[in-house]
């Protein structure tokens, strides 16, 4: 949908005429800058629980409300929240924090040790569902004194700091555990400590938010918050267009330059941690040879698709990692060359018109279906034939995640977002024992000097030792290429002009609960 | 028992067999699409130990069989079981959303049914009028109108560039404007073809000659004796296409976020949420089937010379 639009369009009497008789009133929206701020987003959470949430957007949801000891920035540094300070134990395993004191949850009660041991030992409660328990090796937790807490871990974890930034270690009120419809396997009004307290879920539709008054922190500006769930792209962008929303993420992606010359909006391609690319299976025969995997990656123009398909929202990968990432660090580059790509094809004796079918979601990630084609589309031009096979999400991963002796993928279209930014997230992709059935592997990658690198990595709690660990790792997953590396995605954030300080974080969340109106 | 009430149990009785059948068919439609709910509910991240303990939760690791007489088993006692993506009981998510499809169905098919009506026959009224080429023009563009289109002029004109009513949502009163014309657009089209043609034939039946002989206005002759008779076939037509109504407002659902069954049942397909997936399919085919009885015994009253039993 385009958004420039003529002065005076010719349905103006028409359309006055039939909304008049259909509506029988005219309505104006409500005014942005009031005391509401409204979010059109894509889903409807499936659980408020942070222990339960798997997608960044209904973390962003709940992060109103529910916060926890640590916090990123839009650097994504580490920082304090309610734990004001830690240490670490020379052998990596105990944890103690000191907790922020005078802080209250929206139900009154104390935000104190007890409170974290409660939600540390749900978090490792087989009867509790916990999606992403695996970046929690807690063995126990001990209150020491009201305000502080240790945390013993089954082995030392270096990303334990960041592991707690996110949503699924948000600190819920004990208190609230059986009230108002909450049970302990299952939240559904969650109270937190958060600047935001939650106030009405209306399924489908919408989650409000009202100001905590007696936050610990800055107060917010807006004495509210309203999530909407719109899933249609196009209509999100309608409602901030018609003035009925003041933000919307992730609007039709070939909207963004028109939105991006539109004085009544301000787009926000924000960095994210989302890398995108093609996995190729490296049991294959064809595949399981390094030029052929090196050749496909320097057969397809990046650039190019992200100008023209991408409408500018990505950039091209220069890592195994986006460089928001702890642990990254500039790799290299496989410049577009069919020429070369050729030439490696022919040095490891792939004959012209070879098929290698390309396996792609449809919808999960910006301009999914479009990219594949033009992948397809540059194969082709260095001799490969890579039939496109679309598919539903869940049997997409269904597909991709078979073992390795049934698994009949050659290419597939994947992306993958570390929930914190931390590069253990992100190197799992590229762990021997993280191959399906056991993890989401799914290019079969195996290089034991790698393994090496990221274990050694995980267990390293010196900064500087951990990254020149990702970084040796990183390069020689760079070299053996079981990617084509395609881009980092950007998320994009777009805003009413009439509000100010509206940022990101550069993993694919907004940062808008400090938001106010523009002067 | 009186015979019509005879035929009502039987009707019931049947349209319980009918039920039983549709959830065996849904029960296995949906196990049959590949992918893994538990999977699908922990999200790529997740180990495959917390992968295989949901799968455990959601009681996906006993025999199929298994499953579905634990399925029918509690459908016995009025519970539809607990939604594998929200853990909450599929009843309440079910008619937390059913309302709101009810309450945009029945705006449909209210637009649809009065609008289509007088418009086929006043098209009847005068055939091969400039009004009723421009009726045959517009229902044509009716029924060929894709949904998502509609729906995005509809948002485009009215909410974006007059300003004056939402763009999406069901918060407000007024939010039920444009979704109901763009739901009802193609059954509203159809009701009028068939209202026309239906009309037209009655028209030119003897009592309508005979009533004109006799001297009745014009208006009563349509209205009240050819419309009369002609209602059998556009009742059938209004009803079944109440029916597809309920479940064809996914994409209208969707097009301007109202949070109806039909939004539900989408999400809850890609999530592989086989308990709500099969709440939701009952609950449309129940209605379904509701309707088209209401429809058939509706027929006795519109037509003296229908009898049931």
């Amino acid at each position: 949908m385009g958004v420039t639009r003529g002065r005076h369009p010719w349905w103006r009497g028409l359309g006055a005429v039939a909304a008049g008789l259909l509506a029988g009133v005219a309505l104006g929206p409500e005014p942005a800058g009031a005391a509401t701020f409204r979010i059109a987003v894509g889903i409807d959470p499936d659980t408020m629980d942070p222990v339960q949430t798997t997608t960044t957007t209904v973390g962003n949801i709940v992060d109103y409300a529910v916060e926890t000891l640590t916090a990123i920035d839009g650097s994504g540094k580490i920082l304090p929240h309610l734990a004001l300070r830690w240490t670490i134990s020379a052998d990596g395993r105990l944890y103690t924090f000191r907790l922020k004191a005078g802080v209250r949850f929206h139900d009154g009660s104390p935000f104190d040790a007890k409170a974290v041991k409660w939600n540390f030992d749900r978090l490792i409660d087989p009867a509790v569902r916990v999606p992403g328990r695996a970046a929690y090796p807690i063995e126990k937790t001990d209150v020491l004194d009201p305000l502080t807490v240790r945390v013993t871990l089954a082995h030392p974890y270096a990303p334990l700091l960041g592991a707690l930034s996110w949503t699924t270690a948000g600190l819920l009120s004990p208190a609230s555990a059986g009230a108002n419809g909450n049970d302990y396997k299952n939240y559904v009004n969650i109270v937190g400590t958060g600047p935001y307290a939650l106030t009405e879920r209306r399924k489908g539709e919408s989650i409000t938010f009202a100001k905590n008054a007696a936050y610990w922190g800055p107060p917010p500006t807006y004495d509210s918050v309203v999530f909407r769930v719109v899933p249609e792209p196009t209509t999100r962008e309608s409602l901030l267009l018609a003035g009925q929303v003041d933000l919307i993420i992730l609007p039709p992606i070939a909207d963004v330059p028109a939105l991006e010359r539109n004085p009544a909006v301000k787009v926000l391609l924000a960095p994210s941690d989302r890398t995108i690319f093609v996995a190729m299976n490296t049991r294959k025969p064809i595949l399981s040879d390094r030029r052929v995997r090196q050749a496909l990656n320097y057969a397809v123009d990046k650039a190019a698709i992200v100008k023209n398909v991408l409408f500018g929202a990505a950039d091209p990968m220069d890592a195994p990692m986006a460089s928001s990432l702890f642990g990254y660090c500039p790799t290299g580059t496989y410049p577009y060359d069919p020429a070369r790509a050729k030439a490696l094809l022919a040095q490891a004796g792939v004959k012209p018109g070879t098929r290698l079918p390309l396996l792609h979601p449809s919808g999960r990630y910006v301009q999914d279906r479009e990219a594949a084609q033009a992948i397809a589309g540059y194969l082709h031009e260095v001799g490969l034939e890579a039939p496109l096979q679309t598919m539903d999400w869940p049997s997409y991963v269904a597909t991709i995640t078979t073992p390795v002796e049934r698994n009949t993928t050659q290419l597939h279209f994947l992306g993958w977002a570390p929930p914190f930014l931390d590069a253990s997230q992100q190197m799992l992709q590229f762990l021997s024992t993280y191959a399906p059935p056991a993890g989401l592997a799914t290019s079969f990658y195996a290089n034991p000097e790698v393994d090496r690198l990221i274990l050694a990595a995980e267990r390293e709690l010196h900064p500087e030792r951990r990254k020149t660990l990702y970084c040796e790792a990183s390069k020689r997953v760079w070299e053996d290429a079981p990617w084509v590396f395609l881009w980092v995605q950007r998320f994009p954030i777009v805003y009413s002009a009439r509000v100010t300080n509206v940022s990101s974080l550069p993993n694919e969340k907004f940062a808008a609960i400090y938001a106010r109106p523009a002067r | 028992m009186t015979r019509f009430r005879w035929y009502l149990a039987q009707r019931l009785g049947a349209a319980a067999l009918t039920l039983l059948g549709v959830s065996f068919i849904v029960f296995l439609m949906v196990r049959v699409l590949p992918g893994d709910p538990a999977r699908v509910i922990a999200g790529v991240l997740a180990s495959e130990e917390e992968v295989g303990r949901i799968r455990s939760q959601l009681e996906l690791d006993r025999p199929l069989l298994v499953q579905y007489g634990i399925f029918l088993g509690r459908l016995a006692h009025g519970s539809l079981g607990v939604s594998a993506r929200t853990s909450e009981p599929v009843v309440r998510e079910v008619l937390g959303r059913l309302p709101k499809t009810i309450e945009l169905a029945l705006a449909s098919s209210a637009l649809a049914t009065v609008a289509g009506i007088a418009a086929g026959v006043i098209a009847a009224a005068f055939p091969y009028s400039a009004f009723d080429y421009l009726l045959s023009l517009l229902t044509l563009s009716g029924v060929s109108m894709p949904v998502y289109w509609l729906g995005l002029v509809l948002i485009i004109v009215f909410a974006i560039d007059l300003n004056w009513l939402p763009a999406a949502g069901a918060e407000e009163a007024v939010s039920i404007v444009l979704p109901a014309p763009t739901l009802g657009a193609f059954s509203l089209a159809l009701v009028a073809r068939m209202t026309r043609s239906s009309v037209l034939e009655v028209l030119g039946q003897d009592y309508v000659r005979t009533a004109r002989a006799k001297g009745l206005a014009e208006r009563a002759v349509l209205w009240r004796h050819a419309l009369g008779n002609a209602l059998v076939p556009i009742i059938t037509a209004a009803g079944l296409q109440f029916g597809t109504l309920l479940g064809g407002a996914v994409l209208t659902e969707s097009v301007f976020g109202w949070p109806g069954l039909g939004l539900l049942l989408v999400d809850s397909i890609f999530a592989r949420d086989y308990p709500v997936v099969q709440g939701i399919v009952l609950t449309f085919s129940s209605l379904f089937i509701l309707t088209n009885l209401l429809v058939d015994l509706l027929y006795a009253y519109v037509d003296p010379r229908i009898h049931y039993g």
